[in-house]
């Protein structure tokens, strides 16, 4: 139980906020308009879970919202050009798995702060697409969108898909040597090389994993819609690295779970429509964000300043 | 930490001087690139004075957050919020003199408290509670941006400010943009303040190694937290200029801009590890990123894309990739040895003889 305390104070925020809703907006609870959020924030916890993963191993990746754009948009002209989905997806995660690549070769074999290379990385990818693409949308075929199936199985499949990655990966982070592996070179990098471990290798594969998680999210956000928007992604990074931080994922590494990721993003995804059932404006969305995450670590810092007896 | 002795080669090798040349071949480039003479027989493009003026004005806001990053910087920190904050300050300035009806000099001067009091958040959490500066100015990134946005909720753009105002961004006094006298003192005193007082020197020593200055006796964390509040000052300082350069005010002001500034300032030689780096090495990155960013768009191909935006950007990110790798490449080359076992690193044990 004390071990799981901060995951657990997170759902007790959002069960807080749940119980606020049902009292003071009961309308939130509606299942279609649910389904529809949760259908809307599932390729985020995907990329949530990757960017724990890399945060574990005590790197960071802002680029994730320009590696989402640029797979989006290939994504969807591949579809365009009547790929099917069994090509499509591999295609798309494998350049994810690429870009993931290229920052990993910079981070991991020269040594470079992860912080500067994805924040250039974040500037030239997007700017390249840009550049491309002149913020053109792509047209998707007609049968395309919710795989060609009834929205409601589409939405659920969605749902279903984003859930089972997670759990995977909680029971990889948890169980497997390799998720084990993260934890160490996240905790001490030079103790883990001294075990006989590689944490260059660690840390390219945690980025690579983000990377490819990253286009297959990139993927289900496609199918949402019959056409691919090019800024998709902007504003991403920010929000998968506040929900991974608010679920107690430690910014310096080796700490943190999924489960407390999953309660990060529910929280964070359920802000928005909250601030409209509430009728609070929906401007004040970012700022409120930015507040949570600041909250989240600075009652982090106060753990480890006073807390630890 | 200048040269021991006059060693002119040495000298003429150092990374701001290579910088420099950088800096004079890219000018040329797009002086005989980008300068073109239209039907009427006027020279247009890059080669007029009034660009180059235009270059200057540009570089001020951008040249501002540079400066102030470089300590941050020096002391082995960042600070992604810079340019919300330029933001946030921006709308607070539109917000007192319009809404609260002050008057601008008064307006001036609050926004620069806002902005103290805004680095004054960072410097608590970093500084105080010893939080790591990247996650909080993510945070405080949101955050300022947040309440831009929550202010004007996303729709108000305070305009109409009176000329006296505007002036200062966009006349020029004695012959140069009235801003650029104000970056030039601000650069002189973070010039002096880094390369001349033991308390600047400070920055290189926490960067260098926070233990060894906290065991030489130094208040590492008012230092730490005065690097933050001169930031947040600074910020606001540039947000009075954007706003008088624009002549409004909106919640989306200096978006993107921290980015140009870390590129400045890593361009101009200063290390992201902290503990090395110089002042003037970071006004010259500032120069090479606003002459890429003001040529581009003189050059007749770019024009016909109508992309100067884009590829300015794109051109900056790849730009600060080069010049990280090109600090460390160095010193890890052959690459082979990126990923090799453990095992491998021990030197083998000597053969007998």
């Amino acid at each position: 139980m004390r071990r799981y305390s901060r995951e657990l104070s997170v759902a007790g925020a959002f069960a807080l906020l749940l119980a606020v809703l049902a009292v003071f907006a009961p309308g939130f609870y509606q299942p279609q308009p649910l389904l529809s959020l949760a259908t809307r924030e599932a390729p985020t916890l995907v990329v949530a879970c990757g960017m724990a993963l890399v945060m574990i191993s005590r790197q960071i990746d802002i680029s994730v919202g320009s590696q989402f754009s640029v797979c989006g948009v290939c994504a969807g002209l591949l579809a365009a050009m009547h790929w099917p989905l069994a090509a499509l997806l591999p295609a798309a995660v494998g350049l994810g798995a690429l870009l993931g690549a290229v920052n990993g070769l910079l981070i991991a074999g020269l040594g470079l702060p992860s912080i500067v290379v994805t924040l250039a990385m974040m500037v030239t990818l997007r700017q390249g697409l840009n550049l491309v693409r002149q913020g053109k949308f792509v047209d998707l075929p007609e049968n395309f969108q919710w795989f060609g199936l009834p929205q409601a199985t589409g939405q659920w499949l969605l749902v279903g898909g984003a859930l089972v990655c997670v759990l995977g990966l909680a029971a990889a982070l948890r169980h497997l040597a390799a998720g084990r592996f993260v934890y160490a070179i996240g905790s001490d990098a030079e103790a883990a090389r001294l075990a006989g471990l590689r944490p260059r290798l660690g840390t390219f594969g945690a980025l690579v994993g983000l990377g490819a998680l990253t286009g297959l999210a990139a993927v289900m956000n496609v199918v949402q819609s019959p056409q691919v928007q090019p800024l998709a992604g902007s504003g991403l990074e920010l929000k998968v690295i506040a929900a991974a931080v608010v679920g107690g994922v430690a910014i310096s590494g080796g700490r943190g779970n999924l489960w407390g990721v999953l309660a990060g993003v529910l929280l964070l995804a359920t802000i928005s429509p909250a601030l409209t059932h509430l009728r609070v404006e929906a401007h004040w969305e970012r700022a409120i964000q930015g507040a949570i995450v600041i909250l989240a670590i600075l009652a982090d810092g106060a753990h480890r300043r006073w807390g630890k007896r | 930490m200048k040269p021991a002795s006059r060693d002119w080669p040495a000298l003429l090798l150092r990374h701001e001087m290579l910088l420099l040349y950088v800096l004079i071949a890219e000018w040329l480039f797009f002086y005989f690139a980008g300068t073109t003479v239209n039907r009427r027989g006027v020279i247009i493009g890059f080669g007029t004075l009034d660009r180059q003026f235009d270059i200057l004005r540009h570089s001020c806001e951008i040249g501002l957050l540079a400066l102030a990053l470089t300590p941050v910087i020096l002391t082995s920190g960042i600070d992604l919020s810079v340019g919300s904050i330029l933001g946030f300050c921006a709308i607070f300035l539109g917000l007192l003199w319009r809404d609260c009806g002050l008057p601008l000099p008064l307006a001036s001067a609050c926004t620069l408290a806002i902005g103290v009091a805004a680095g004054g958040l960072n410097a608590a959490l970093i500084a105080a509670l010893r939080l790591p500066p990247l996650i909080v100015t993510l945070g405080t990134y949101s955050l300022f941006r947040g309440l831009a946005e929550a202010i004007t909720r996303g729709a108000i753009t305070y305009t109409d400010f009176p000329a006296g105002f505007l002036f200062l961004g966009q006349e020029r006094w004695l012959g140069l943009p009235a801003q650029a006298w104000i970056f030039a003192l601000v650069a002189i005193g973070v010039w002096l303040l880094v390369h001349r007082t033991t308390f600047g020197r400070s920055f290189r020593v926490i960067g260098y190694s926070p233990e060894g200055a906290r065991f030489a006796g130094l208040p590492v964390d008012r230092r730490l937290a005065l690097v933050y509040l001169l930031a947040g000052g600074v910020a606001a300082l540039a947000a009075i200029i954007y706003t008088a350069r624009l002549g409004q005010a909106k919640a989306d002001a200096g978006l993107g801009y921290e980015l140009f500034a870390i590129t400045a300032v890593v361009l101009g030689g200063t290390s992201i590890f902290g503990g090395t780096g110089t002042v003037h090495g970071t006004l010259l990155g500032v120069a090479a990123i606003a002459v890429l960013k003001n040529g581009l768009a003189c050059l007749p191909v770019v024009m016909r894309l109508n992309a100067a935006e884009e590829l300015a950007g794109l051109l900056t990110g790849a730009l600060l990739l080069l010049a990280l790798a090109a600090g460390v490449l160095p010193r890890i080359l052959p690459v082979r040895r990126i990923f090799r076992r453990p095992a491998d690193a021990t030197p083998p044990p000597p053969t007998p003889p």
